[in-house]
Protein backbone atom coordinates (compact mmCIF):
# COMPACT_ATOMS: atom_id res chain seq x y z
CA UNK A 1 0.00 0.00 0.00
CA UNK A 2 2.48 2.56 0.90
CA UNK A 3 4.21 1.87 -2.38
CA UNK A 4 1.10 3.43 -3.89
CA UNK A 5 1.59 6.78 -1.99
CA UNK A 6 5.56 6.91 -3.35
CA UNK A 7 4.02 6.24 -7.10
CA UNK A 8 1.10 8.43 -6.96
CA UNK A 9 2.24 11.18 -5.21
CA UNK A 10 5.31 11.35 -7.33
CA UNK A 11 3.40 11.48 -10.59
CA UNK A 12 1.41 14.52 -9.03
CA UNK A 13 -1.32 13.43 -6.68
CA UNK A 14 -1.33 13.92 -3.55
CA UNK A 15 -2.11 11.07 -1.25
CA UNK A 16 -3.14 9.98 2.25
CA UNK A 17 -3.49 6.36 3.45
CA UNK A 18 -4.84 4.06 6.22
CA UNK A 19 -2.04 1.82 8.16
CA UNK A 20 -2.76 -1.29 9.92
CA UNK A 21 1.12 -3.11 10.23
CA UNK A 22 2.78 0.20 12.02
CA UNK A 23 6.00 -1.59 11.21
CA UNK A 24 5.75 -2.03 7.68
CA UNK A 25 4.69 1.79 7.07
CA UNK A 26 7.37 3.16 9.35
CA UNK A 27 10.22 1.19 6.57
CA UNK A 28 8.15 2.23 2.91
CA UNK A 29 7.79 6.12 4.79
CA UNK A 30 4.88 6.79 2.30
CA UNK A 31 3.89 10.58 2.05
CA UNK A 32 1.09 10.32 5.01
CA UNK A 33 -0.46 7.43 7.01
CA UNK A 34 -2.82 7.00 9.71
CA UNK A 35 -2.31 4.69 11.92
CA UNK A 36 -4.96 2.10 13.11
CA UNK A 37 -4.94 -0.54 15.69
CA UNK A 38 -8.00 -2.35 13.77
CA UNK A 39 -8.04 -6.11 12.68
CA UNK A 40 -6.45 -7.07 9.54
CA UNK A 41 -9.49 -6.72 7.01
CA UNK A 42 -11.12 -3.86 8.72
CA UNK A 43 -9.32 -0.78 7.80
CA UNK A 44 -12.35 1.33 8.47
CA UNK A 45 -12.46 -0.30 11.78
CA UNK A 46 -16.38 -1.49 12.59
CA UNK A 47 -18.47 -3.00 10.11
CA UNK A 48 -22.42 -1.52 9.79
CA UNK A 49 -21.09 1.59 12.13
CA UNK A 50 -20.92 4.72 9.65
CA UNK A 51 -20.46 7.91 11.92
CA UNK A 52 -17.54 5.55 13.10
CA UNK A 53 -16.12 5.21 9.50
CA UNK A 54 -16.78 8.69 8.71
CA UNK A 55 -14.30 9.90 11.09
CA UNK A 56 -11.59 7.55 9.85
CA UNK A 57 -12.46 8.45 6.48
CA UNK A 58 -12.18 12.47 7.72
CA UNK A 59 -8.96 12.11 9.90
CA UNK A 60 -6.75 10.51 6.63
CA UNK A 61 -8.20 13.02 4.36
CA UNK A 62 -7.55 15.70 7.02
CA UNK A 63 -3.67 14.77 6.54
CA UNK A 64 -3.83 15.79 2.44
CA UNK A 65 -3.14 19.52 4.22
CA UNK A 66 0.29 18.23 5.40
CA UNK A 67 3.69 18.49 3.95
CA UNK A 68 6.00 17.64 6.60
CA UNK A 69 6.22 13.88 6.06
CA UNK A 70 6.91 11.10 5.67
CA UNK A 71 4.25 10.82 8.32
CA UNK A 72 2.29 8.24 10.37
CA UNK A 73 -0.41 9.97 12.79
CA UNK A 74 -2.29 7.76 14.94
CA UNK A 75 -5.55 7.38 15.19
CA UNK A 76 -6.88 7.68 18.33
CA UNK A 77 -9.90 5.24 18.32
CA UNK A 78 -9.87 1.55 18.99
CA UNK A 79 -11.78 -1.50 18.49
CA UNK A 80 -12.46 -4.08 21.18
CA UNK A 81 -12.76 -7.49 20.29
CA UNK A 82 -16.43 -9.05 19.66
CA UNK A 83 -18.09 -9.82 22.46
CA UNK A 84 -17.66 -13.57 23.91
CA UNK A 85 -20.40 -15.61 24.39
CA UNK A 86 -19.46 -18.47 26.80
CA UNK A 87 -20.37 -21.41 25.92
CA UNK A 88 -21.31 -20.86 22.18
CA UNK A 89 -21.68 -23.39 20.37
CA UNK A 90 -22.86 -23.91 16.32
CA UNK A 91 -26.69 -24.18 17.08
CA UNK A 92 -27.29 -25.85 13.52
CA UNK A 93 -25.84 -29.53 13.91
CA UNK A 94 -23.53 -29.06 11.02
CA UNK A 95 -21.21 -31.54 12.72
CA UNK A 96 -19.83 -33.97 9.92
CA UNK A 97 -20.86 -37.92 10.25
CA UNK A 98 -18.65 -40.80 9.08
CA UNK A 99 -21.14 -41.13 6.59
CA UNK A 100 -21.51 -37.25 5.68
CA UNK A 101 -19.56 -35.68 2.49
CA UNK A 102 -18.69 -31.98 1.51
CA UNK A 103 -21.21 -32.27 -0.86
CA UNK A 104 -24.03 -32.85 2.10
CA UNK A 105 -22.49 -30.32 3.91
CA UNK A 106 -22.82 -27.48 1.04
CA UNK A 107 -26.41 -28.41 0.52
CA UNK A 108 -27.49 -28.15 4.36
CA UNK A 109 -25.71 -24.50 4.61
CA UNK A 110 -27.82 -23.09 1.21
CA UNK A 111 -30.73 -22.14 3.15
CA UNK A 112 -28.81 -20.69 5.60
CA UNK A 113 -26.82 -18.79 3.01
CA UNK A 114 -30.73 -17.95 1.34
CA UNK A 115 -30.84 -16.44 5.04
CA UNK A 116 -27.50 -14.13 4.81
CA UNK A 117 -28.20 -12.80 1.27
CA UNK A 118 -31.85 -11.76 2.13
CA UNK A 119 -30.44 -10.30 5.72
CA UNK A 120 -27.45 -8.76 4.01
CA UNK A 121 -28.61 -7.91 0.31
CA UNK A 122 -25.69 -9.31 -1.21
CA UNK A 123 -23.22 -12.04 -1.16
CA UNK A 124 -19.50 -11.55 -2.09
CA UNK A 125 -19.63 -15.09 -3.88
CA UNK A 126 -18.72 -14.92 -7.71
CA UNK A 127 -15.29 -15.31 -8.12
CA UNK A 128 -15.04 -18.51 -9.45
CA UNK A 129 -17.97 -18.32 -11.52
CA UNK A 130 -19.05 -22.02 -10.11
CA UNK A 131 -22.39 -22.79 -7.94
CA UNK A 132 -21.25 -24.02 -4.97
CA UNK A 133 -21.95 -27.88 -5.76
CA UNK A 134 -19.53 -27.56 -8.22
CA UNK A 135 -17.10 -25.53 -6.45
CA UNK A 136 -17.40 -28.29 -4.20
CA UNK A 137 -16.79 -31.24 -6.53
CA UNK A 138 -13.55 -29.57 -7.29
CA UNK A 139 -12.58 -29.54 -4.57
CA UNK A 140 -13.37 -32.80 -3.89
CA UNK A 141 -11.76 -33.95 -7.52
CA UNK A 142 -8.52 -31.94 -6.15
CA UNK A 143 -8.53 -34.67 -2.74
CA UNK A 144 -9.00 -37.66 -4.86
CA UNK A 145 -5.96 -36.83 -6.86
CA UNK A 146 -6.75 -34.50 -9.80
CA UNK A 147 -5.56 -31.35 -8.94
CA UNK A 148 -6.78 -28.79 -11.15
CA UNK A 149 -5.11 -25.48 -11.95
CA UNK A 150 -4.53 -23.41 -8.58
CA UNK A 151 -5.97 -20.64 -9.90
CA UNK A 152 -8.95 -22.25 -10.95
CA UNK A 153 -9.07 -23.90 -7.25
CA UNK A 154 -8.32 -20.94 -5.35
CA UNK A 155 -11.07 -19.19 -6.72
CA UNK A 156 -13.28 -22.17 -6.05
CA UNK A 157 -12.22 -22.40 -2.16
CA UNK A 158 -12.56 -18.29 -1.85
CA UNK A 159 -16.11 -18.66 -3.23
CA UNK A 160 -16.96 -21.57 -0.75
CA UNK A 161 -15.45 -20.16 2.85
CA UNK A 162 -17.55 -16.53 1.60
CA UNK A 163 -20.29 -19.23 1.05
CA UNK A 164 -19.47 -20.75 4.73
CA UNK A 165 -18.97 -17.55 6.84
CA UNK A 166 -21.90 -15.83 4.97
CA UNK A 167 -23.99 -18.85 6.23
CA UNK A 168 -23.15 -18.74 9.38
CA UNK A 169 -23.91 -15.25 9.96
CA UNK A 170 -27.42 -15.96 9.28
CA UNK A 171 -27.53 -18.73 12.02
CA UNK A 172 -29.55 -18.15 14.82
CA UNK A 173 -27.50 -16.83 17.76
CA UNK A 174 -24.89 -16.83 15.08
CA UNK A 175 -21.98 -16.01 17.85
CA UNK A 176 -18.84 -13.70 16.81
CA UNK A 177 -16.74 -13.53 13.63
CA UNK A 178 -13.75 -15.04 15.62
CA UNK A 179 -16.35 -18.26 16.54
CA UNK A 180 -17.31 -18.77 13.04
CA UNK A 181 -14.06 -19.67 11.71
CA UNK A 182 -13.13 -21.37 14.38
CA UNK A 183 -16.30 -23.25 13.77
CA UNK A 184 -15.14 -23.36 9.80
CA UNK A 185 -11.33 -24.53 10.65
CA UNK A 186 -12.40 -26.96 13.69
CA UNK A 187 -15.82 -28.74 12.85
CA UNK A 188 -16.73 -28.34 9.26
CA UNK A 189 -15.82 -31.08 6.36
CA UNK A 190 -14.49 -27.89 3.77
CA UNK A 191 -12.21 -27.11 6.66
CA UNK A 192 -10.82 -30.74 6.73
CA UNK A 193 -10.91 -30.95 3.26
CA UNK A 194 -8.43 -27.70 2.85
CA UNK A 195 -6.36 -29.11 5.89
CA UNK A 196 -5.71 -32.59 3.80
CA UNK A 197 -5.29 -30.55 0.43
CA UNK A 198 -2.18 -28.65 1.80
CA UNK A 199 0.18 -31.19 1.38
CA UNK A 200 -0.63 -32.49 -1.79
CA UNK A 201 -0.45 -28.65 -3.03
CA UNK A 202 2.93 -28.26 -1.45
CA UNK A 203 4.44 -31.50 -3.06
CA UNK A 204 3.30 -31.01 -6.53
CA UNK A 205 5.61 -30.14 -9.23
CA UNK A 206 3.31 -27.47 -10.41
CA UNK A 207 5.07 -23.86 -8.67
CA UNK A 208 1.39 -22.38 -8.52
CA UNK A 209 0.58 -25.38 -6.43
CA UNK A 210 3.10 -24.94 -4.21
CA UNK A 211 1.65 -21.11 -3.73
CA UNK A 212 -1.56 -21.80 -3.19
CA UNK A 213 -0.56 -24.91 -0.99
CA UNK A 214 2.40 -23.33 1.30
CA UNK A 215 1.32 -19.70 1.18
CA UNK A 216 -2.48 -19.16 -0.08
CA UNK A 217 -4.56 -21.58 1.66
CA UNK A 218 -4.48 -21.90 5.06
CA UNK A 219 -4.25 -18.86 7.06
CA UNK A 220 -0.63 -18.54 9.39
CA UNK A 221 -2.96 -18.31 12.27
CA UNK A 222 -4.19 -22.04 11.45
CA UNK A 223 -1.41 -23.69 10.42
CA UNK A 224 -0.96 -25.30 13.51
CA UNK A 225 -3.87 -27.63 12.19
CA UNK A 226 -2.00 -29.35 9.59
CA UNK A 227 0.47 -31.34 11.75
CA UNK A 228 -2.22 -33.06 13.42
CA UNK A 229 -4.06 -33.55 10.49
CA UNK A 230 -1.47 -35.05 8.54
CA UNK B 1 -7.01 -5.11 19.78
CA UNK B 2 -4.26 -4.98 17.36
CA UNK B 3 -1.22 -2.61 18.02
CA UNK B 4 2.24 -3.42 17.47
CA UNK B 5 3.10 -6.60 15.76
CA UNK B 6 4.68 -8.29 19.07
CA UNK B 7 1.00 -7.56 20.44
CA UNK B 8 -0.51 -9.57 17.54
CA UNK B 9 -0.21 -13.35 18.05
CA UNK B 10 2.63 -15.07 17.02
CA UNK B 11 2.28 -16.81 13.78
CA UNK B 12 0.19 -13.67 12.25
CA UNK B 13 2.75 -11.45 13.87
CA UNK B 14 5.63 -14.22 12.08
CA UNK B 15 3.82 -13.73 8.61
CA UNK B 16 3.69 -10.04 8.41
CA UNK B 17 7.50 -9.89 9.62
CA UNK B 18 8.32 -11.94 6.43
CA UNK B 19 6.68 -9.50 4.26
CA UNK B 20 9.46 -7.49 2.47
CA UNK B 21 8.62 -3.94 2.21
CA UNK B 22 10.41 -1.81 -0.30
CA UNK B 23 12.24 1.51 0.71
CA UNK B 24 12.73 4.65 -1.06
CA UNK B 25 15.41 7.45 -0.54
CA UNK B 26 13.17 10.11 -0.59
CA UNK B 27 9.47 10.65 -0.18
CA UNK B 28 7.52 13.11 -2.75
CA UNK B 29 4.83 15.55 -0.86
CA UNK B 30 2.65 17.69 -2.76
CA UNK B 31 0.79 20.83 -1.39
CA UNK B 32 -2.84 21.16 -2.79
CA UNK B 33 -6.04 22.93 -2.09
CA UNK B 34 -8.21 22.54 1.02
CA UNK B 35 -10.35 19.43 1.58
CA UNK B 36 -13.11 21.14 0.52
CA UNK B 37 -11.79 21.91 -2.76
CA UNK B 38 -10.13 18.38 -3.39
CA UNK B 39 -11.58 15.65 -5.75
CA UNK B 40 -10.73 12.34 -4.31
CA UNK B 41 -10.56 8.76 -5.61
CA UNK B 42 -9.96 5.57 -3.02
CA UNK B 43 -7.47 3.51 -4.37
CA UNK B 44 -8.06 0.08 -2.40
CA UNK B 45 -5.09 -2.54 -2.25
CA UNK B 46 -7.95 -5.47 -1.04
CA UNK B 47 -8.32 -7.05 -4.17
CA UNK B 48 -11.36 -5.73 -5.06
CA UNK B 49 -13.32 -6.19 -8.48
CA UNK B 50 -16.57 -6.46 -9.48
CA UNK B 51 -17.89 -9.62 -10.21
CA UNK B 52 -17.41 -10.93 -13.57
CA UNK B 53 -14.15 -9.24 -13.85
CA UNK B 54 -10.38 -10.85 -14.02
CA UNK B 55 -9.93 -12.01 -10.82
CA UNK B 56 -6.30 -11.19 -9.25
CA UNK B 57 -3.70 -14.07 -9.23
CA UNK B 58 -0.11 -14.16 -7.46
CA UNK B 59 2.50 -11.21 -8.57
CA UNK B 60 -0.49 -9.38 -10.37
CA UNK B 61 0.28 -5.71 -9.90
CA UNK B 62 -2.60 -4.78 -12.48
CA UNK B 63 -5.31 -2.82 -11.25
CA UNK B 64 -9.28 -3.32 -11.71
CA UNK B 65 -12.00 -0.23 -12.06
CA UNK B 66 -14.64 0.28 -9.91
CA UNK B 67 -17.13 3.09 -11.03
CA UNK B 68 -18.67 5.47 -8.88
CA UNK B 69 -22.18 3.86 -8.68
CA UNK B 70 -21.07 -0.01 -9.02
CA UNK B 71 -23.94 -1.11 -6.20
CA UNK B 72 -22.30 -2.67 -3.87
CA UNK B 73 -23.61 -6.24 -4.29
CA UNK B 74 -21.34 -6.63 -7.39
CA UNK B 75 -18.55 -6.10 -5.66
CA UNK B 76 -16.12 -9.37 -4.62
CA UNK B 77 -12.63 -9.83 -3.54
CA UNK B 78 -9.88 -11.73 -4.90
CA UNK B 79 -7.19 -10.45 -2.95
CA UNK B 80 -4.69 -14.31 -2.67
CA UNK B 81 -4.05 -14.09 0.97
CA UNK B 82 -6.17 -16.08 3.53
CA UNK B 83 -4.08 -13.75 6.30
CA UNK B 84 -6.93 -10.74 6.71
CA UNK B 85 -10.82 -11.36 8.06
CA UNK B 86 -13.05 -11.11 5.05
CA UNK B 87 -16.07 -11.11 7.24
CA UNK B 88 -16.30 -7.83 7.69
CA UNK B 89 -16.61 -7.10 4.36
CA UNK B 90 -18.98 -9.71 3.87
CA UNK B 91 -21.13 -7.83 6.82
CA UNK B 92 -20.81 -4.43 5.20
CA UNK B 93 -18.60 -3.36 2.09
CA UNK B 94 -17.55 0.32 3.33
CA UNK B 95 -15.24 -1.37 6.18
CA UNK B 96 -12.76 -1.86 2.93
CA UNK B 97 -14.31 0.46 0.55
CA UNK B 98 -16.04 4.00 2.30
CA UNK B 99 -17.54 4.70 -0.48
CA UNK B 100 -20.56 5.95 0.96
CA UNK B 101 -18.26 7.49 3.77
CA UNK B 102 -16.88 9.37 1.30
CA UNK B 103 -20.06 10.64 -0.46
CA UNK B 104 -21.33 11.48 2.75
CA UNK B 105 -18.62 13.85 3.19
CA UNK B 106 -18.96 15.07 -0.10
CA UNK B 107 -22.33 15.53 0.48
CA UNK B 108 -21.85 17.50 3.76
CA UNK B 109 -19.17 19.79 2.42
CA UNK B 110 -16.19 18.36 4.03
CA UNK B 111 -14.72 17.12 0.92
CA UNK B 112 -15.19 19.05 -2.71
CA UNK B 113 -16.02 16.10 -4.63
CA UNK B 114 -15.22 12.16 -5.38
CA UNK B 115 -14.01 10.38 -8.44
CA UNK B 116 -16.12 9.36 -11.22
CA UNK B 117 -14.17 5.50 -10.89
CA UNK B 118 -12.16 4.48 -8.06
CA UNK B 119 -10.02 1.39 -8.15
CA UNK B 120 -8.21 -1.37 -6.97
CA UNK B 121 -4.75 -3.53 -6.72
CA UNK B 122 -4.54 -6.73 -5.20
CA UNK B 123 -1.51 -5.31 -2.09
CA UNK B 124 0.72 -8.62 -2.52
CA UNK B 125 2.02 -7.37 -5.61
CA UNK B 126 5.92 -6.67 -6.16
CA UNK B 127 6.05 -3.11 -6.16
CA UNK B 128 7.74 -3.19 -9.36
CA UNK B 129 5.15 -5.07 -10.59
CA UNK B 130 2.58 -2.17 -9.75
CA UNK B 131 4.81 0.38 -10.87
CA UNK B 132 4.20 1.06 -14.42
CA UNK B 133 0.03 0.54 -13.80
CA UNK B 134 0.11 2.84 -10.79
CA UNK B 135 1.99 5.45 -13.33
CA UNK B 136 -0.60 5.02 -16.35
CA UNK B 137 -3.28 5.13 -13.39
CA UNK B 138 -2.51 8.55 -12.01
CA UNK B 139 -3.22 9.92 -15.48
CA UNK B 140 -6.28 8.38 -15.34
CA UNK B 141 -7.05 10.00 -12.26
CA UNK B 142 -5.82 13.51 -13.63
CA UNK B 143 -7.85 12.98 -16.44
CA UNK B 144 -10.84 12.75 -14.07
CA UNK B 145 -9.93 15.31 -12.22
CA UNK B 146 -8.62 14.08 -8.81
CA UNK B 147 -6.50 16.01 -7.14
CA UNK B 148 -6.02 13.64 -4.00
CA UNK B 149 -5.90 10.06 -3.47
CA UNK B 150 -7.40 7.88 -0.43
CA UNK B 151 -5.28 4.94 -0.14
CA UNK B 152 -6.98 1.70 1.89
CA UNK B 153 -5.35 -1.62 2.54
CA UNK B 154 -6.64 -4.47 3.63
Amino acid sequence: MGALGHFLEREGLATAGISLVREHTEKVRPPRALWVTFELGRPLGRPDDPPFQRRVVKAVLDLLARTDGPLIADYPEHVTEDTDFTGWACPVNLAPTHIDSLGAEIERLATWHDRAVAAQGRTTIGISGLDMPAAGAMVNGALAGSLPPAQALKEAIDDLKAYYLEAASAFPDSGTASMRKEWFWSETRLGAALLALQPKLAASDDPQHKILGNLTLIPATERHRLTVTR
Amino acid sequence: MVKRLSDMPEAEANHLRRIDCPTYDDTPLLAGPPLAARRVAIISTAGLHRRGDRPFQPGDGSYRVIPAETPARDLVMSHISVNFDRTGFQQDSNVVFPIDRLRELVADGTVGSMASVHYSFMGAFPPDAARPHAQHLAGLLKADKVDAALLVPV
